[in-house]
């Protein structure tokens, strides 16, 4: 379905996409994005004009809306190095999500070659980079939640490879991983019950496999799954895969 | 019959929703192979694969009618119908202890335990029986008593199902069937014998 | 109206209906999963090529069914064509009427429960029954089916007991075999006093004019041994090029609907029966069924014409598993209801427009469907359409004034500095009830709004 097809990577350089939730909560997501592009060597360029990819317009159906969030970001993000994102939502509205809602616009072009060079986290250090193995040590039982936006892209086994790469790490799994998570961005406002239902259900899942953290390569889906805990009064640990891999570094 | 403003305005509606279109998708090109079991399929005796394969639905191959006779006074079906071109073969294994009728009736289905017909062929992939129309001698009676038997020559099993299509003929109509009849209408657990048989029974003979 | 009446409906479903739809589609799925991956190294190519072959099919329909219908009349087959579901039900009775015909057996066939085909019969005075075992539960129950494959999918055994009691069936008895074998023996006798026996048809071979039928319960071919007439009512958009692509679809459909290597029965029909076989239909009738197809055809969403009816897509969905099938309000329910639903509603659209939004847009029934429809996409695209036509929709926050935000940078920063205020705003002050309800049950991380942009700032002095 995902129109996965990526540039192969040259150079050294590239363009952070913080996405909207780093740049409102999770800010320690995207300094850790930043630290572990560092660390491989690559150069990180962070376009200041930058604010949200337009997946909320976009899956809230309002489409003219969503186009001029995405405008701006094809002109925010110009150039030609590839564009990592520590999130597989906000990727995959680049490169799949953006193309459907331009594809009777004439600008259609700039919107395609925008997604062919955006990447997910993880998805570009093993696929892009190369990188297949992850230095430093990290001393926790993790179980990985399985984005949505990332099926059909190479994101969880990017993210399975480094992660089972990291001295200390285990990996566990859990039921009905493919199962969402409940979240869908304004699903979960307009539908709160059903979603509420889903996010039990899988949090039902990931406490059997009683892990010590949650690692999502996704902070929309983990802000769901923590946040739904929190309230439960159960709260559960969790961390986006960029923070897992700076912190494994730090401890080397 | 028809009210024939209908076919033509349902073409032209056709016809408009696809005018817009630049091209139309090609029907792609490829081979039935990729459907098929073949690593289970594969350089296997057919006989004992159809067996093996309908023994996973439920279903029963034999190859001798005296297993089949053994079988079904076992079960207590003692009252049945047979092809009347099948039943010289067949009756000198039948003891007197059956009744078989070369007639069907439809208005005494419920009086036929077994009815015994001719399969067109078999398919060893999944299990299944052929029947035609032009071989099976009654539709009702391969579907209304409780035990079916298809009598299946050897040399007529296909060994998957693509191979079956390719010999769909020219008979009006073929049915497959594998297995008895089922549901798992309620709550998911699986019962036979619908309104079709419950047993299911192949007789490989030749 | 504060909510979507959607989640209200899952809200208030009762506990036992919710675990049965939850546990019957999860345990579908399940064995669907393995059979697939089991058997076949890349089951994946099988529905990427099982969707070109349909695609191709619907993009083809103006040459493909005036093909059919040469093959089937050259076939021996009478072929009538129904713009609507009144036209389809009308040429129903009239055929039956024009042979002294009062009763009729039916085999599942979800095109006769788009046009309320038995309701329309029985209004005029013809008996017509219902013969899948779950259908007729449905039936004498005045109920509604809520799964494509597995109609009672949300009843339980004791509810069904209960039925057959009422109906005179026996004494109650809530075991499922006894309940099979009453109503083997109750409908045994009405197939065999019946007129006419009324089909669908899964495919239909555009090379031959062959349909293809396929049952578990052997009720469509009881249809077709006891009865003299079929009349077989067809979607347009069930054609498949050859004969040889059945085995490929065939295969596909099994798996994906009853994780079965095959369907018990598996009938190709291409006319009335032979002149040497005493039993079935001497006279046989096909009726194309328009009904709003060809405007999905017309639609950006005409990739969903591809779908075989295997509820694959149901079973998966996280969403219906938790809402049941009368949740979608529809003859199909789950991802594919939610986007061909509204699509068949023709201009009352808006009616059934909330339908494409109850999704997460997981995407977990693109990834089972056997002709790899992308409904995700044609969710999306129809959300778009319900903006476009200014459906009210609850729960849907207004995105003119964020996309604004979102595309003035300095604005957009401002915004992050003064979000902060949402620490400290109360649950029950929030405005918007459905926000309310979200936040009542998550916790907000707390809001560090610019706080990355300094600290990149720092590092990079």
């Amino acid at each position: 379905m995902l129109n996965a097809e990526r540039a192969p990577v040259t150079g050294k350089r590239v363009q952070l996409m913080a996405t909207c939730l780093c740049d409102a909560f999770y800010d320690d997501v995207a300094a850790a994005t930043v630290e572990v592009l560092e660390h491989l060597g690559v150069e990180v360029i962070f376009p200041e004009g930058q604010t949200c990819c337009g997946q909320p317009a976009f899956n809230g159906g309002d489409w003219v809306a969503s186009r001029k969030v995405v405008r701006h970001t094809v002109k925010t993000f110009a150039g030609d190095e590839p564009v990592v994102v520590p999130s597989g939502s906000c990727a995959a509205m680049m490169f799949h999500g953006a193309v459907l809602e331009f594809e009777n616009e004439s600008d259609l072009p700039e919107v395609e070659a925008l997604g062919r060079r955006t990447w997910e986290l993880g998805d570009f250090i093993v696929n892009g980079l190369g990188v297949k193995t992850w230095p430093g040590k990290f001393a926790a039982t993790v179980a990985l939640h399985r984005a949505c936006h990332t099926r059909g892209t190479g994101s969880i086994a990017a993210a399975n490879l480094l992660l089972k790469s990291i001295v200390g790490v285990q990996v566990v799994e859990f039921g009905e991983v493919e199962q969402c998570c409940g979240f869908g961005g304004t699903f979960s406002v307009a539908f709160p019950n059903i979603s509420t239902a889903m996010g039990a259900l899988k949090l039902d899942h990931l406490r059997a496999a009683k892990p010590d953290i949650l690692v999502s390569p996704d902070m929309s889906c983990m802000m769901h799954l923590t946040g739904l805990a929190a309230k439960e009064g159960q709260p559960i640990k969790a961390m986006h895969l960029a923070q897992v891999l700076r912190d494994a570094l730090k401890a080397q | 019959m028809t009210a024939p403003d209908d076919r033509e305005s349902i073409l032209s509606r056709v016809r408009g929703a696809l005018a817009p279109l630049h091209e139309r998708a090609p029907l792609p090109d490829y081979s039935t192979e990729i459907a098929v079991m073949r690593s289970l399929v594969a350089g296997r005796d057919l006989v004992e694969l159809l067996g093996e394969r309908m023994k996973r639905v439920n279903g029963l191959a034999l190859t001798e009618v005296a297993a089949l006779v053994a079988h079904l006074r076992a079960g207590g079906w003692l009252h049945g119908y047979c092809d009347p071109v099948l039943w010289p073969r067949l009756a000198p294994h039948f003891g007197a202890e059956l009744k078989v009728e070369t007639e069907f009736d439809r208005t005494r289905v419920d009086d036929y335990a077994f009815g015994i017909t001719r399969a067109a062929g078999a398919i060893a992939e999944s299990g299944t029986l052929i029947l035609h129309d032009a071989t099976t001698s009654r539709r009702l009676a391969a579907l209304t008593p409780w035990v079916h038997v298809a009598v299946v020559e050897r040399a007529q099993i296909f060994s998957d199902l693509p191979q079956a299509v390719a010999a769909l003929g020219r008979d009006p109509n073929v049915i497959w069937c594998t297995g008895p009849s089922k549901t798992a209408d309620v709550e998911g657990i699986l019962i036979e014998g619908v309104h079709g048989p419950g047993q299911q029974i192949a007789l490989v003979l030749g | 109206m504060r909510f979507q009446q959607f989640d209200q409906f899952a809200a208030e479903l009762k506990a036992d209906t919710r675990a049965a739809v939850y546990d019957g589609s999860k345990k579908g799925h399940e064995k669907r999963t393995k059979l697939l991956f089991d058997e076949y190294p890349d089951p994946n190519r099988l529905r990427h090529l099982a969707g070109e072959i349909k695609q191709h099919v619907i993009e083809n329909l103006d040459t493909y069914l005036p093909a059919v219908e040469a093959k089937m009349k050259a076939n021996g087959v009478q072929v009538h064509w129904a713009g609507t579901a009144e036209a389809a039900n009308e040429a129903v009775l009239r055929i039956m009427r024009a042979r002294g015909a009062t009763k009729l057996v039916k085999a599942k066939t979800m095109v006769s429960e788009e046009t309320e085909l038995a309701a329309f019969l029985e209004k005029h005075g013809i008996e017509a029954l219902e013969t899948d075992l779950g259908e007729f539960i449905v039936q004498i129950d005045g109920d509604h089916p809520s799964h494509i494959v597995k109609p009672i999918i949300h009843k339980n055994r004791r509810e069904i007991a209960q039925s057959f009691e009422r109906e005179g069936l026996g004494a109650y008895n809530d075991d499922p075999a006894t309940i099979t074998q009453r109503a083997r023996k109750f409908l045994r006798h009405k197939y065999l006093v019946a007129d006419v026996g009324l089909t669908g048809a899964n495919f239909v071979s555009a090379e031959s004019g062959r349909m293809v039928l396929v049952t578990n319960e052997g009720n469509s071919r009881f249809c077709l041994a006891a009865t003299k007439c079929h009349i077989a009512m067809i979607g347009i958009e069930k054609i498949v090029p050859r004969d040889y692509d059945l085995a490929l679809f065939l295969n596909l459909l099994a798996r994906s609907a009853t994780a079965q290597e095959l369907t018990v029965y598996t009938e190709f029909i291409s006319g009335p029966k032979s002149p040497v076989q005493p039993d079935g239909p001497e006279v046989m009738h096909v009726i194309f069924v328009d009904n709003g197809r060809t405007e999905v055809l017309a639609s950006t969403c005409r990739e969903i014409l591809r779908c075989i009816r295997c509820g694959a897509c149901l079973n998966v969905c996280p969403v219906y598993r938790q809402a049941s099938g009368h949740a979608y309000r529809s003859v199909y329910p789950g991802p594919v209801g939610a986007v061909l639903s509204p699509l068949l509603m023709g201009d009352k659209f808006p009616q059934k427009a909330d339908l494409p939004k109850a999704s997460s847009l997981c995407g977990a029934c693109n990834e089972v469907c056997p002709v790899n429809i992308p409904i995700p996409d044609l969710l999306l695209r129809l959300r778009n359409r319900a903006k476009e036509e200014n459906v009210p929709s609850p729960g849907t926050p207004p995105m003119g004034a964020w996309a604004l935000l979102a595309s003035q940078p300095l604005a957009w920063r401002a915004s992050l500095l003064g979000g902060k205020l949402i620490d400290y705003v109360p649950t029950k002050l929030i405005p918007v009830p459905a926000l309310q309800a979200w936040a009542a049950k998550r916790a907000l991380p707390a809001w560090r709004g610019g706080e990355f942009r300094k600290w990149l700032k720092a590092r990079r002095k």
